[in-house]
């Protein structure tokens, strides 16, 4: 399913026009939005969707969108975004309902439990398909829509068939553990995991990417297997390295809880709330290098016609921008978030550019012949780039 | 650009034309985005938001013409926040409470049989073992605790189960199918009978007002709840919208406990117990806390009230009990 919540939203590109020296071969991206007005539409949004239980949400998300979409620029023209409410509620409420039954099954029957998410998952490759079709077929550049051709085979490999295969050391381990081995096993589970988790993700970016068009040209993606298994590596490495300060975090927490002669067990809201805080820093960091580092292998290896994506996020500013937002979030007690997320935006689009000989006028050109063909690729999962599971 | 009748004239540096407004189709309006107008031919002309006439195309998006004249209204901002804080306090704290037990009340009892069947297989063999009580033991405690529950009014069908629970100590808890389990660990802490019973009418309580298929409807209700919202709310995901769920999840429990305690108080007094065995409960199971500080998932410490202000109402209960005591005793002495 999309996630709304991490990929949030449609990160395309920003730079001011004003950069001397810049090569007449690098066609950039800007983003225009504001914090102020982002905020007053936000703001209203989030009041209608509790007042109407979050019917309104639909419109909310439409209007977001819209609102990111015309304010990011590229070559001087704003994206669009044209979807209507109407079938995103439709698809929200099916999800909520989907959602609902899997979380009260779980409490009177495991087996009703375990069928919802088989059902859920034998369709998810499914839905992401039309999902990816749904908002390439809604954005569009210079009135040129992108496009998402589907492709349910290819979904049903990168999304259903490698997660069964990851079941099998998942399987190994639970039989060394039967037997007695259960070090063994842990360490053959992961192994395992890491040996096809970023084969995995490498291919899903690989089959994403390569289904979507623009202008009649479909996107090309060089795929580097290796760089992905360096992706996971280094997260890995990172997380261990952050266990220290973490752990030391929480013994001084602890240790003072205890010397304050506070009982953890008669106030186990306190001990969430600062288990919460030592770990959140870890999940930020963590979170931030992959997706940094994933975003920018997505569009170092995507290409359309003649040109080149580049994508150049980097880990340190990113972990800043982040790890200022949550702080913003959390000392406004949230009315931070719309600046927080055009934080994000701006220094998103601020690296994303696209390297190629030429004015890009053959796109335009086309459109014009094609009229208007309601496909499209799809700016937010193709930018934002994160569909989990 | 004009507007001639029923159709629109616009003239730029090297295009013009002119269109019906009814194949016209508009954008709608949002803050800092420009009006776009798709024509019949395909193309497109874009607008600054002022230059648009408000009456042009009055007929099309009108729930977002609404709330885009809410968005420009900067005193609407303010209103937004009073209204979000209000919004929320009253949905969790009365609308999704109360739609929960609305529904927990038309569940058939059934469905409650199963969900305790349920909770039952998952821990039993796990984390519920045999009881190694004595038999005769156990007797005693289950004659007690049937005659005790056949006095309290409102009750559905309950039952007594004693199971030997190392992993959770000294413990009670009440299943949704009416049954009602104590750990051996909580028998051998308890002084006597009445308090045993002072700890049976506190389940009794959660029984009696079907607590705990209250507490899976509220608590689903507020995850499912949580994810709509989420989806715009928060951009941490999960992580910021796992505290929030918690803090609501255990604001219920505690208002459930707080409930029990006070049907286990009047169901004492009904049956002439001195609520002060509910005190002497809970001492006695704040020592064998302390004594066996390695009893991690605490259900029973954990998600109840503080003790100082259970023991405080307990007492309090106690001093309400002895006086109509008295004051029965005095009648009676005057007759």
């Amino acid at each position: 399913m999309h996630d709304e919540t991490m990929g949030s939203g449609i990160y395309l590109p920003e730079i001011s026009d004003t950069i001397i020296g810049r090569s007449a071969d690098v066609h950039e991206f800007e983003f225009r939005g504001n914090a102020r007005d982002y905020f007053r539409i936000w703001i209203v949004n989030v009041a209608l969707s509790i007042v109407t239980l979050g019917i309104y949400s639909a419109w909310a998300s439409v209007r977001t969108r819209r609102y990111m979409y015309a304010n990011t620029l590229f070559e001087g023209s704003p994206f669009e975004y044209l979807a209507r409410p109407i079938p995103i509620l439709r698809g929200r409420l099916i999800a909520a309902m989907l959602f609902a039954t899997y979380v009260i099954a779980g409490h009177f029957s495991r087996p009703l439990q375990l069928a919802t998410m088989g059902v859920v998952g034998v369709f998810m490759p499914w839905m992401v398909v039309k999902g990816l079709m749904f908002r390439a077929r809604y954005s569009a550049w210079r009135g040129l829509h992108f496009r998402f051709i589907a492709d349910y085979a290819g979904a049903y490999q990168w999304y259903l068939l490698v997660y069964l295969l990851m079941a099998i050391p998942l399987g190994l381990f639970g039989l060394l553990k039967s037997v007695g081995h259960p070090l063994a096993g842990a360490l053959l589970l992961f192994a395992g995991m890491f040996a096809f988790y970023p084969w995995v993700k490498g291919n899903q970016q690989q089959w994403m990417a390569e289904h979507h068009y623009f202008g009649g040209k479909s996107f090309r993606f060089t795929t580097e297997i290796g760089a992905y298994y360096r992706i996971y590596g280094a997260a890995f490495g990172i997380a261990l390295l952050c266990m220290i300060p973490t752990g030391i975090l929480m013994g001084i927490f602890f240790n003072g809880l205890v010397k304050g002669h506070i009982d953890p067990k008669t106030h186990p809201i306190l001990i969430v709330l600062v288990s919460y805080l030592c770990l959140a820093p870890l999940y930020i960091t963590i979170w931030t290098y992959t997706h940094v580092r994933m975003t920018n292998a997505l569009y170092n290896q995507a290409s359309l016609a003649r040109y080149q994506m580049q994508s150049s996020l980097e880990f340190g500013p990113m972990l800043r921008i982040y790890m200022g937002n949550a702080l913003a979030i959390i000392f406004t007690l949230g009315l931070a978030i719309p600046w927080a997320k055009i934080q994000v935006v701006r220094y998103r689009a601020s690296c994303l550019r696209v390297i190629g000989e030429g004015n890009l006028e053959e796109f335009t050109q086309r459109a014009s012949d094609n009229d208007v063909s309601a496909t499209g690729t799809e700016i937010d999962s193709l930018l934002g780039f994160d569909i989990g599971l | 650009m004009s507007r001639v009748g029923d159709s629109l004239n616009w003239r730029g540096a090297d295009v013009a034309g002119c269109a019906p407004f009814s194949d016209i189709e508009p954008s709608a309006r949002v803050i800092g985005v420009p009006f776009t107008l798709w024509l019949p031919d395909g193309a497109q002309l874009q607008i600054a938001h002022d230059d648009m006439p408000a009456d042009w195309f009055a007929r099309s998006h009108r729930i977002e013409r609404t709330v885009d004249r809410l968005e420009r209204m900067r005193s609407i901002a303010i209103v937004s926040i009073v209204v979000v804080v209000l919004a929320t306090i009253g949905l969790f704290e009365y609308v999704l409470p109360w739609t929960a037990d609305r529904i927990a009340s038309h569940m058939p009892h059934r469905a409650e049989v199963v969900m305790g069947r349920e909770s039952l297989s998952v821990l039993r063999g796990r984390i519920l073992l045999t009881s190694q009580l004595p038999a005769d033991r156990r007797a005693h405690l289950q004659q007690i605790f049937d005659r005790f529950a056949h006095g309290v009014s409102g009750l559905p069908p309950v039952a007594i189960a004693f199971y030997n629970a190392p992993a959770i100590g000294a413990n009670a808890f009440a299943l949704p199918d009416g049954t009602v389990v104590f750990t051996d660990d909580l028998i051998k802490a308890l002084p006597d009978d009445r308090s045993f019973l002072a700890v049976a009418a506190h389940e009794l309580g959660h029984q009696a007002h079907h607590h705990m298929m209250r507490e899976v409807l509220r608590s689903s209700g507020v995850v499912v709840i949580a994810g709509m919202l989420a989806g715009d709310v928060t951009s941490v995901g999960s992580l910021a919208s796992a505290i929030p769920v918690f803090l609501l999840n255990s604001h219920y429990s505690r208002a459930f406990e707080a409930d029990a305690d006070n049907f286990a108080f009047q169901a004492l007094a009904q049956q002439s117990i001195d609520p002060m065995a509910f005190v002497d409960a809970m001492r006695a199971l704040e020592q064998a806390h302390h004594v066996s500080a390695d009893s991690q998932a605490d259900r029973y410490l954990s998600s109840h009230p503080l003790d100082s202000e259970r023991i405080a109402r307990a007492e309090a209960a106690s001093r309400d009990f002895r006086r109509t005591q008295s004051e029965r005793a005095n009648t009676l002495a005057r007759q």
